[in-house]
């Protein structure tokens, strides 16, 4: 009998043990997977200079200029590119969320749907952020640090290679996210 | 506890109402085969032309139809040349730009009838390397390559559609060079031309779409961030597999549709066959009564009653499982996009018995229990 009792307990112990530790690893993973330094570094840093609109930064800059930039992401159904660091930022001159419109009960207000293609065309740009290397991080941006759906942006960065009236990519080097 | 012989026993007591309740459950029994079937065969036919490894580039804002697409010629040169992680075989990458593109197809006989036409170059067999060419050979300049179920889709004789055949589009004869197979796929419905056939024939100076193959699905991002670096190109990377079930979705009320239908029917079947039994168990009050006068219990007495109804309903099951696999098995249904081949597999099969004992069992409960109610003086007094 006393043998029963001390195998109980013991197992009891050794369950509690096994519960505290899942808990431990539970609560480590999302730290574990949480943002990189480069990620994180331009998230905190501040954007230089004064902002300007999309659609006026489109039609003046060229591949290695700086600029700073103010939208929202939107643009499209997901402005975010799943395991990437880049987003889509509309012009908030040029598109209109959905949720701006009175009365619009649309699910999705980020896809600019009331906006005409030529609109959006127009007052789109690609957000992204590189490596060392240049390529784009492989690390989702969405919800960190603010940066959401519809969430109103200031970036600075450099107009990446490539890009022309037609296209803007911006390679971030700091975002700040506003009211 | 009565032996099953007497329940076996008593079904031939009246020939015609058993006949009522074998004809009356096969009737459901098939409704659900049927229902059950076509469902499948929808859901599998969607499911099985979507594949994870494949990404779709669309023209942003029409993710919901490919036919709507505008792609721009250069996309499927640029997409090859930038995104990473697309199948190659011999320095060829899987990336195919392709016209999709529904008209009025005029066929031998005077028929006219809308087909699902896609314009393809030969790396369309890269992307679907499910489809096998069963007789001919790949299209060339004025010519079509017809899948092998095109012919119901088309609601034609398969004659028609023989290789060597003519079939005009946009008043312009094509000749059938080839026909192919692509199992379980809506692409057995199609009519495959050259994409520059299709690009004069459908005036278009687009493409509708832009099709890689990818070595891994995990890869999908890569297209993704890809239509969201060139918003000049305005594209949309899609899954296949999504845009297929998006379809599957698309198709739920007409399923829904098909079981409402069978619902009533069956349901009409049943309240029917339950009035046969009230009929069937009301004179035989007597004989219940003389039984649990001799001693039976009344469980003793439902659970015999309930064996003659499950009895005959699976009889009626049986019948219903034979017809279906004589006349539904094999049976080509047309939709919309396509066409699917009906099986009778073992679920349909299962769901098929499922229903037999749900009805035998269902439908002799309220009679059987009306018929063991009367006390046992009334009940040995009724005629």
């Amino acid at each position: 009998m006393k043998l029963k009792n001390t195998c109980l307990v013991a197992a009891a112990i050794g369950l509690i043990a096994s519960c505290q530790k899942s808990e431990t690893a539970a609560t480590e993973s999302p730290a574990a997977s949480g943002p990189s330094t480069a990620l994180t570094a331009v998230i905190d840093a501040a954007p230089a200079g004064e902002a300007k609109a999309i659609h006026v930064v489109r039609t003046t800059a060229k591949p290695g200029d700086v600029v700073t930039v103010s939208g929202r992401v939107m643009g499209n159904a997901n402005p975010f590119v799943e395991g990437r660091a880049a987003f889509i930022l509309g012009d908030p001159e040029v598109l209109t969320a959905c949720s701006d419109i009175p009365g619009d009960a649309c699910d999705t207000p980020w896809d600019n749907c009331c906006d005409s293609p030529e609109d959006k065309k127009r007052g789109i740009a690609t957000v992204q952020i590189v490596d060392a290397e240049g390529r784009v991080l492989k690390e989702g941006i969405e919800g960190i640090g603010g940066v959401e759906k519809l969430a109103t942006l200031t970036i600075s960065g450099t107009v990446a290679e490539g890009s022309t009236g037609d296209l803007l990519v911006i390679n971030a080097n700091a975002i700040d996210v506003g009211e | 506890m009565l032996p099953f012989s007497y329940a076996a026993r008593n079904l031939f007591r009246s020939k015609t109402r058993l006949l009522q309740t074998i004809g009356g459950s096969a009737l459901v029994v098939l409704l659900v085969m049927a229902a059950v079937a076509i469902n499948q065969g929808m859901n599998k036919v969607l499911s099985a032309s979507g594949s994870p490894r494949n990404v779709i580039l669309v023209g942003a804002g029409s993710e919901e139809s490919v036919q709507r697409s505008e792609v721009p010629e250069g996309a499927a040169a640029i997409a090859s040349a930038s995104v990473p992680g697309v199948s190659e075989t011999l320095g060829i990458r899987a990336v195919s730009g392709e016209i999709h593109y529904m008209n009025y197809l005029d066929l031998p006989g005077g028929k006219r009838t809308q087909a699902l036409i896609r314009g393809v170059s030969p790396e369309a067999l890269r992307v679907h390397p499910e489809l096998r060419i069963v007789e001919g050979r790949f299209p060339r300049a004025g010519e079509v390559m017809v899948g092998r179920l095109a012919w119901r889709k088309l609601g034609i004789d398969e004659d028609d559609l023989r290789v060597g055949g003519t079939v005009t589009l946009n008043g312009q004869a094509l000749t059938v060079a080839g026909k192919f197979a692509a199992p379980g796929t809506v692409l057995e419905s199609e009519v495959w031309a050259t994409l520059g056939d299709l690009r004069v024939l459908a005036q278009r100076d687009t493409l509708s779409c832009v099709v890689l193959r990818l070595d891994d699905p995990a890869d999908f991002t890569e297209a993704d961030l890809f239509a969201k670096q060139r918003l000049d190109l305005e594209l949309s990377a899609l899954r296949e597999s999504d845009y297929y079930g998006r379809l599957s979705n698309f198709f739920g009320p007409l399923r829904a549709m098909i079981w409402v239908t069978a619902g009533l029917i069956g349901a009409g079947a049943l309240f029917g066959g339950v009035n046969t039994l009230y009929a069937a168990f009301a004179s035989r009050v007597r004989e219940m009564g003389t039984l649990q006068a001799i001693g039976f219990g009344r469980g003793t007495l439902l659970l015999s009653l309930v064996q003659e109804s499950t009895l005959a309903c699976l009889t009626g099951a049986l019948l219903a499982s034979g017809l279906a696999l004589l006349f539904l098995d094999g049976l080509t249904v047309p939709f919309s996009i396509g066409a699917f081949t009906v099986e009778i597999g073992p679920g349909v099969a299962s769901a098929g018995i499922a229903t037999g004992l749900f009805l035998g069992l269902l439908g002799a409960l309220p009679p059987a229990i009306r018929c063991l109610k009367p006390a046992l003086p009334v009940a040995l007094r009724m005629s």
